[in-house]
């Protein structure tokens, strides 16, 4: 953890193999699927046309919702001291959401996840993306490209005309979590195999005073926030006090 | 025209000046926003609710920047009332805080502040405390304060120190020179951007010659969308608020809302 931590700061990234067994990650990707299938019989659909030029993405949301595993990997011991060790322990969970790059799948816009929506200057990393890797992930088959070190940038006037041609792919065995802090330029890979999945989990996690992507104290059914723990309903901001710290 | 910012604006009842003092002074007051009726009304609502709290079993949060028991503080005010809810969304607040703030902006709460006699005087801060420094160059949030008592240096006017919103940080040891009580009558609307230093004033009344003198105030602090609210509304609020709340509310509680806050990737309203 200290070296991926070391990582984090150092380029903005962090690979750490080996976290999920392959039997694991079967089972986790089985119940993505499922959870996918769930989320369209509930009228949740599954792509997003702002996000994605075509119908080769399948983007899952409420995860938290909709599998007990998802619920426990949010909370993974490594992925709870990645967020902590960039965020501060105060940490909150914004968001949980799996892309599915099928065969034919394109590239989304690139950016970072902190300057679509934190105002100049960015100093310091106010989210992290916790990304589960459900397959191996490689250049061909969707990896996600990003320009190493581009967590320096503070302003937007910084990051260079060519990065497009400057972004590399990151690649991990499947099992491994990368980790990508909030202010790394970056973009979807196009997945360009004739019959390869790569389905990618993201735990999007921020400081405690930025507004979650999502909604979890209605979007959760009150049987779901029943199971979580008291450290887990304060990371999702289950109860009446939001931004006033832990009460 | 120069402005001098080492001391606070004027009152003004001219909407345009004032939202010219809040962008220059970081704080504007408009007098008789609300009229003797509507104050003596929300009086009323307040007491209530402080009744309310002390004979309630649940305990009432204390706050942080208190220092001591005499500064009475009601938090979840849109919960106790429909009075409430017409203040939080009152054209004339909207109006000087769209000015900072822009729009779509946040109620991340609105609560009462009554000091009472003998209260020492609060922590001086900025309301943007939250926000890691260095601070980016515009304000990320600003209150709106009701005075529903007239706001005076004795009874617990709250104190700003002119021109700090400038320095853009919050006030370090050695800072708390120059607070100044801002006086306004009962009624009145202060605006101020949450980078501007102020304390909650002591209250000095409570002695043989002044008698007991509390001041009450309903402090709104609304914020840009990217900040979590301190309240979850969702909770908070009785689902009827929301359902017969204008757009505007539904914006500012959260229930209109793009790419953050979302419920099953929709908007929850």
């Amino acid at each position: 953890m200290t070296d991926a931590l070391a990582s984090i700061a150092a380029d903005g990234y962090a690979v750490i193999p080996d976290v999920l067994s392959a039997a694991e990650v079967d089972d986790i990707t089985a119940r993505l699927w499922a959870a996918a299938e769930e989320s369209e019989r509930r009228g949740m659909p599954t792509r997003i046309e702002a996000l994605d030029p075509n119908a080769a993405n399948v983007r899952v949301f409420n995860l938290l919702d909709l599998d007990e595993v998802f619920l426990r990997l949010i909370d993974h011991p490594t992925a709870a001291a990645l967020a902590a060790g960039v965020l501060g322990n105060e940490y909150i969970v914004s968001n949980f959401t799996a892309n599915i790059a099928r065969p034919g799948s394109g590239s989304m816009m690139i950016h970072s996840d902190q300057g679509i929506v934190v105002p100049e200057p960015w100093l310091e990393p106010w989210s992290i993306n916790v990304i589960w890797c459900l397959s191996d992930v490689r250049a061909e088959n969707g990896a996600t490209r990003f320009l190493p070190g581009s967590h320096r940038f503070t302003t937007a006037d910084e990051v260079p005309d060519d990065i497009a041609d400057r972004l590399v792919a990151f690649e991990a065995p499947a099992g491994s979590i990368v980790a990508m802090e909030g202010r790394v330029w970056h973009t979807s890979g196009a997945n360009v195999t004739a019959d390869e999945d790569r389905p990618l989990l993201f735990g999007y996690y921020t400081k405690p005073f930025v507004r979650p992507q999502w909604n979890h104290a209605v979007a959760l059914r009150p049987e779901v926030q029943a199971t979580c723990s008291p450290d887990l309903r304060y990371r999702l901001g289950l109860d009446v006090a939001l931004n006033l710290g832990r009460t | 025209m120069t402005v001098d910012t080492r001391v606070l604006p004027a009152p003004t009842t001219d909407l345009d000046r004032a939202e010219r003092d809040l962008a220059a002074h970081g704080i504007c007051c408009v007098p008789d926003v609300l009229d003797a009726e509507q104050v003596a009304a929300i009086r009323l609502e307040l007491d209530a609710a402080v009744e309310a709290d002390q004979t309630s079993d649940e305990d009432r949060p204390s706050f942080g920047l208190d220092p001591d028991d005499s500064n009475q503080r009601v938090w979840n005010l849109p919960g106790r009332s429909p009075t409430f809810v017409e203040l939080a969304e009152h054209p004339t607040a909207l109006r000087l805080l769209r000015s900072v703030l822009g729009w779509p902006m946040l109620l991340g709460n609105l609560s009462g502040n009554i000091t009472g006699p003998g209260g020492a005087a609060g922590t001086l801060h900025a309301d943007q405390i939250f926000v890691p420094q260095p601070w980016p160059a515009e304000p990320q949030g600003a209150n709106a304060a009701w005075c529903i008592d007239d706001f005076t240096a004795a009874n617990g006017a709250t104190c700003f120190v002119p021109g700090s919103h400038l320095r853009n940080r919050l006030p370090e040891p050695g800072d708390d020179t120059g607070a100044v009580p801002y006086e306004a009558p009962a009624g009145s609307l202060v605006v101020f951007d949450s980078r501007l230093w102020h304390r909650t004033g002591a209250n000095t009344t409570g002695t043989e010659t002044t008698g007991d003198r509390q001041r009450a105030a309903v402090f709104g602090w609304y914020t840009r969308p990217i900040y979590r609210t301190q309240e979850n509304w969702f909770l908070a609020l009785d689902p009827s608020v929301a359902e017969s709340a204008s757009d505007e509310l539904l914006v500012l509680l959260g229930y209109r809302t793009q790419g953050l806050g979302l419920v099953d990737g929709r908007s929850p309203r």
